[in-house]
């Protein structure tokens, strides 16, 4: 075949380049159809280098729209259909639509008449639209099976296969996110990766390692600014806790202040999440009077750290009956991340929100294309009785 | 579940062509059984500006080429042979990249006379059959 020669004057390649004062005819090509396995996707031109590079994956269960993930974005499809006869042409030298057959039997190829063959007409295309992940079900599978004291004695013992856990290759197949959005996902779930298998640890057994490691930095006169690793993680393994896991207790409550030294690693606690885990552990039980729970919060926390009650910010609602004051743990972390069942929850919760409260339970939400004022206009009521007085928020 | 978007022609993807035009081109019944290599109508592009021509049947369409906004890519569902039940079993593959089309949003114009094929050699198909018309 000497097509490839006359490559120019055939297929898509002809229609794009049709020079000026001359024609071509269109016209079906011997393998049009329906052919519904050929469709087409829209995409932002700042994307293509990720799909040319094969970095795209669509995922979803089958009971799930499917969403397009790039590495670090998530993308929902949409269909989007038109009422245009759309002719698709496929180039000449297409693998598989080749139209030599069109000619087979004609001899001379030079004096072939342009044409250009359509393969299909296209039903409408698939568009895509960002979207925040959908980092609920990841919360959900891992909160399924927290980590609990009981697997202590497993770890030591062979690998054996677990149900209901999963490994980092399960979640991307799982949960609709980008890797990095799954990544950024499972750190604010404070899950760490136990035998391969993404976990999160249990409230208790958490609480546990914190207070053994709080008592044996007064036993040792530790600074809390200044935890040497190694001591840490040597006292709480002979306290029975995993090495893993109290490395993992160092990384939820504090941050390294050493950066970069590899060996011998420098820890300092951080005063607000010890305190709110106290708060959290306090509250744990139900609601108390505002009074009795700064009394016991005060003892709880260690002497170098100072409660104070912005920590409590989307932790902690505070309600007044008569001339008390009662708490109650109300922690945006327990909240769905989808702003319409996280506005319902709210407004089941209480019908009025002032700003100042409301703030610290949205604060965290994102939609892509959708500010914070867009949401407030999109999920409530803002009523405001005077022009000076606060602004009260409601259910739509 | 997973479902790779491959791509076998790195920055090169081979670029397809769209011809679009408001409404429907229907075959006439006498040619439905025929449609392959079927012709449906004479594209031609009469000066250097870019606007074309599309003439189907006795009608006469004039439209533009617009580059797309956002490129479309063209996708095929390909079947893998060695799926297991853990693998959706199909893979998207990149088959092309549309940048432009021809569009033809304007209705279309009647042709008093037969339309006058502009190349030699195309006269024959175009004189035997009208099998195309917009309807």
């Amino acid at each position: 075949m000497e097509h490839e020669v006359h490559v120019e004057k055939r297929g898509a390649e002809a229609v794009l380049n049709l020079e000026p004062s001359s024609s071509l005819s269109v016209s079906y090509h011997p393998l049009f159809g329906p052919h519904p396995d050929i469709f087409l996707l829209e995409l932002d031109h700042k994307l293509l280098p990720d799909i040319l590079h094969q970095r795209v994956v669509l995922r979803g269960q089958t009971d799930e729209d499917a969403v397009l993930c790039t590495q670090s974005k998530t993308y929902a499809i949409k269909f989007v259909g038109t009422s245009n006869s759309v002719f698709l042409i496929p180039p000449s030298d297409q693998s598989g639509f080749s139209d030599d057959a069109v000619d087979c039997d004609k001899k001379d190829q030079n004096q072939l008449p342009p044409v250009a063959s359509v393969i299909k007409v296209v039903p409408g295309t698939m568009e895509l639209s960002e979207v925040a992940p959908k980092l609920d079900k990841l919360k959900f599978l891992l909160f399924k099976n927290p980590y609990t004291s009981e697997e202590d004695i497993d770890m030591e013992g062979f690998e054996q296969v677990q149900t209901g856990l999963y490994k980092w290759d399960d979640l991307v197949d799982l949960v609709q996110a980008s890797d990095d959005e799954l990544r950024s996902g499972l750190q604010a779930l404070s899950a760490l990766e136990i035998d391969g298998y993404w976990r999160v640890v249990d409230q208790k057994y958490m609480d546990m390692m914190l207070r053994v490691l709080l008592h044996n930095s007064v036993l040792n006169d530790w600074s809390l600014d200044a935890l040497h690793q190694d001591k840490v993680l040597d006292v709480l393994e002979s306290d029975g806790f995993p090495r893993k896991l109290a490395e993992h207790c160092l990384c939820v409550y504090g941050h390294k202040v050493n950066k970069g030294v590899v060996t011998n690693c420098v820890w300092k606690l951080d005063e607000q999440k010890v305190c709110v885990h106290f708060a959290r552990e306090i509250l744990r039980g139900g609601k108390r009077k505002m009074e009795s729970f700064i009394d016991e919060w005060n003892r709880k926390v260690p002497d170098s750290m100072q409660p104070s009650f912005n920590m409590l910010e989307g932790e902690v609602l505070t309600e007044r009956f008569g001339a008390e004051i009662w708490m109650r743990a109300f922690s945006v972390s327990s909240l769905p991340l989808s702003p319409a069942e996280r506005f319902s929850i709210l407004f089941k919760e209480r019908q009025k929100w002032e700003w100042k409260d409301l703030q610290p339970y949205i604060r965290d939400l994102s939609v892509p294309g959708l500010s914070s004022e867009g949401l407030l206009l999109k999920y409530t009521r803002k009523t405001q009785p005077t022009v000076d007085a606060e602004p009260v928020f409601s259910a739509r | 579940m997973q479902i790779e978007i491959k791509c076998s022609c790195g920055e090169k993807c081979p670029e397809w062509a769209i011809v679009e035009v408001q409404g429907v081109v229907e075959v006439q019944p006498d040619f439905r059984d025929r449609i392959p290599n079927l012709p449906i109508g004479l594209l031609c592009r009469p000066s250097s500006q870019e606007v074309y021509t599309f003439t189907v049947g006795y009608h006469e369409l004039t439209g533009t080429k617009v580059s797309l906004k956002k490129p479309l890519l063209v996708l095929k569902k390909v079947k893998q042979p060695d799926a297991d039940e853990n693998s959706p079993g199909v893979e998207l593959e990149v088959i092309g990249v549309i940048r432009h089309r021809i569009l033809f949003k304007t209705r279309p114009k009647a042709l008093i006379s037969k339309p006058q094929p502009t190349v030699k050699g195309r006269a024959k198909a175009e004189d035997s059959a009208v099998p195309n018309q917009i309807a």
